[in-house]
């Protein structure tokens, strides 16, 4: 190994630790993985009510009478438009049991810290009227949605803090012995639980006082819209990729690291989207999560299928054939941990090369092609990364999509192929070394 | 019998090494139960395991890995990448027994 790899290597594998390691950034990617499930259940709830099929609502419509699309809107509006909710109460959850205190009594107060944050108006427009007027009473499922992300990702936080900082301090009603646990759980909760809604409460009317009226507005105002802009932009989604394979060729999981900081901005995207969407709106956003897990990784981080498909079909090594059938059935479902350490592209100069660049090259053509409209922007429907390309596509994008991974694939395979030569001829002269040596002895 | 536990990222490429693992402890005779799971879930698994395994890719957690494990008593490694790449079960499950017996 060269110095140069050496010293690169020593540098990344702390910056990969630390990250792993931050419990914010790693509550914040486990708690999203509660929300996930939930969210594509719903996302795809709403694909089936507005199915882009001609003909399609006419004929549900007659089969079922023309409220037939409220049952697959229902469990959208339940899970998708109100995913804040389960947002906070997953990362609240998960940075608890980072601190070993109480998960479920901590979630449930930070639910209740981003209730308190919200107003609870909402904007109704009555039949005939031209302007909406404020109803009290409700909870606003506009800022539980998408636009409650960021909120809801801060007062889990802080919620969380404030409890430990509490339960540190001991201020919290002791039980004689002989309590039964349940009984002495419900009283230890009381004391962190008022303090958090007492500090809650005072955040919430500091902000009454400012133009922006709610926490809520301004948090979207000046950290959510801004940082979702340029999650957006191409220039920071390739800088995001370089160091997701940077990671990767040093056998460090690029897409883990990246994604804690990228994934809530990505998913931020891909919400408003499938809210433009429901509307009956132009799809905002090009980059979102989507984007990520289904354009710029066929195959898994470097969109590695072509590679695995030029293993399979081109190569002469018994090595390179090797992995390519182990891989070829995960590359499927975009996990290549086979040929990224099999191979390997891993320390690997040859390899690297063009597994940094083929998602990046993915990246600007998929960007372009969506810009000039000939595939449609991903509707923001999450499906998992897990996801077989072209199957994929279709989901997200609809049938240009699929169409589009095909020509992905083929590009990919193009880039890959003239690197794999050189690594498959290396092994292959080995491996005759090593037939003729073992013919001597 | 020996219960082996993977982490990686979301448990699903070392879920693929589980059936290779069984494989070899089969053909040896060997009992073994083989699980995984994200590493985000160390705390909730460890205690049910013999060995703890990382996939290669996840080696920058083996600090708070060790710190989890030693407090339950269960040794923990990282998996040679190239064992890993090649889905070697017999190799992992050579690495598995050393640690056990230690």
């Amino acid at each position: 190994m060269s110095k140069f790899t050496d010293s690169l290597e020593e540098k990344l594998m702390p910056i990969a630790g630390k990250i792993s390691e931050n419990r914010y950034l790693t509550s914040i990617r486990d708690g999203f993985m509660l929300a996930v499930p939930l969210i594509t259940i719903g996302a795809v709830f709403l694909l089936l009510a507005f199915l882009p099929i001609p003909g399609y609502s006419d004929f549900m419509a007659k089969a079922f009478g023309p409220n037939w699309n409220t049952f697959f809107m229902r469990p959208f509006e339940a899970t998708m438009s109100i995913m804040s909710i389960f947002v906070v109460f997953g990362i609240a959850y998960s940075l608890a049991g980072h601190y070993k205190i109480d998960g479920l009594n901590t979630a449930a107060t930070a639910l209740v810290a981003f209730l308190i944050f919200t107003p609870f108006i909402v904007n109704y427009t009555p039949e005939g009227a031209k302007k909406a007027i404020q109803v009290s009473g409700g909870i606003p499922v506009d800022w539980m949605g998408s636009k409650g992300l960021f909120v809801g990702i801060l007062t889990a936080i802080l919620s969380v803090e404030i409890v430990r900082f509490v339960i540190k301090r001991g201020w919290v009603i002791k039980m004689p012995k002989g309590v039964p646990p349940a009984v002495e759980r419900a009283f230890s909760a009381l004391i962190p639980a008022a303090i958090v809604a007492i500090i809650i409460d005072v955040i919430r009317m500091l902000f009454a006082m400012t133009s922006y009226g709610t926490i809520h507005q301004f948090i979207y105002t000046v950290l959510q819209i801004p940082l979702t802009r340029l999650g957006d932009t191409l220039p920071a989604t390739l800088i995001a990729n370089f160091f997701e394979g940077l990671f990767w060729s040093f056998g460090i999981h690029g897409a883990n690291v990246v994604g804690s900081v990228m994934g809530p901005i990505w998913l931020a995207l891909a919400a408003e989207n499938l809210q433009a969407f429901q509307a009956g709106h132009p799809v905002p956003h090009i980059i979102t999560q989507q984007f990520h897990d289904m354009y710029m990784l066929v195959g898994g981080s470097g969109s590695t299928l072509g590679l695995v498909l030029a293993m399979l079909f081109f190569s002469k090594s018994r090595q390179v054939k090797t992995v390519g059938k182990l891989a070829i059935v995960p590359g499927l479902f975009n996990i290549n941990e086979p040929v990224i350490f099999g191979l390997p592209i891993v320390l690997n100069p040859i390899m690297v090369i063009p597994f940094i660049l083929t998602p990046m090259i993915l990246a600007t053509l998929t960007y372009i092609v969506m810009s000039i409209g000939l595939v449609g922007h991903p509707t923001g429907v999450v499906i998992p990364w897990t996801t077989p390309p072209i199957i994929g596509g279709l989901l997200v994008s609809g049938f240009s999509g699929a169409v589009w991974q095909i020509i992905e694939l083929v590009i990919s395979f193009f880039i890959y192929l003239p690197f794999l030569r050189v690594v498959d001829r290396q092994y292959l002269e080995q491996e005759q070394a090593m037939a003729v040596e073992s013919q001597k002895g | 019998m020996l219960k082996i536990i993977l982490f990686c990222s979301s448990g699903s490429s070392t879920s693929m090494l589980i059936g290779k693992i069984e494989e070899a402890a089969k053909a040896r005779g060997i009992e073994v139960v083989v699980d995984a799971y994200p590493e985000a879930q160390m705390e909730k698994y460890v205690e049910e395991a013999d060995v703890v395994l990382l996939g290669p890719q996840v080696k920058f957690i083996l600090p708070k890995a060790k710190k989890i494990c030693s407090e339950k008593g269960v040794p923990v490694d990282v998996i040679n990448p190239v064992v890993y790449g090649m889905m070697d079960g017999e190799k992992v499950l050579d690495q598995a027994l050393s640690m056990a017996n230690k």
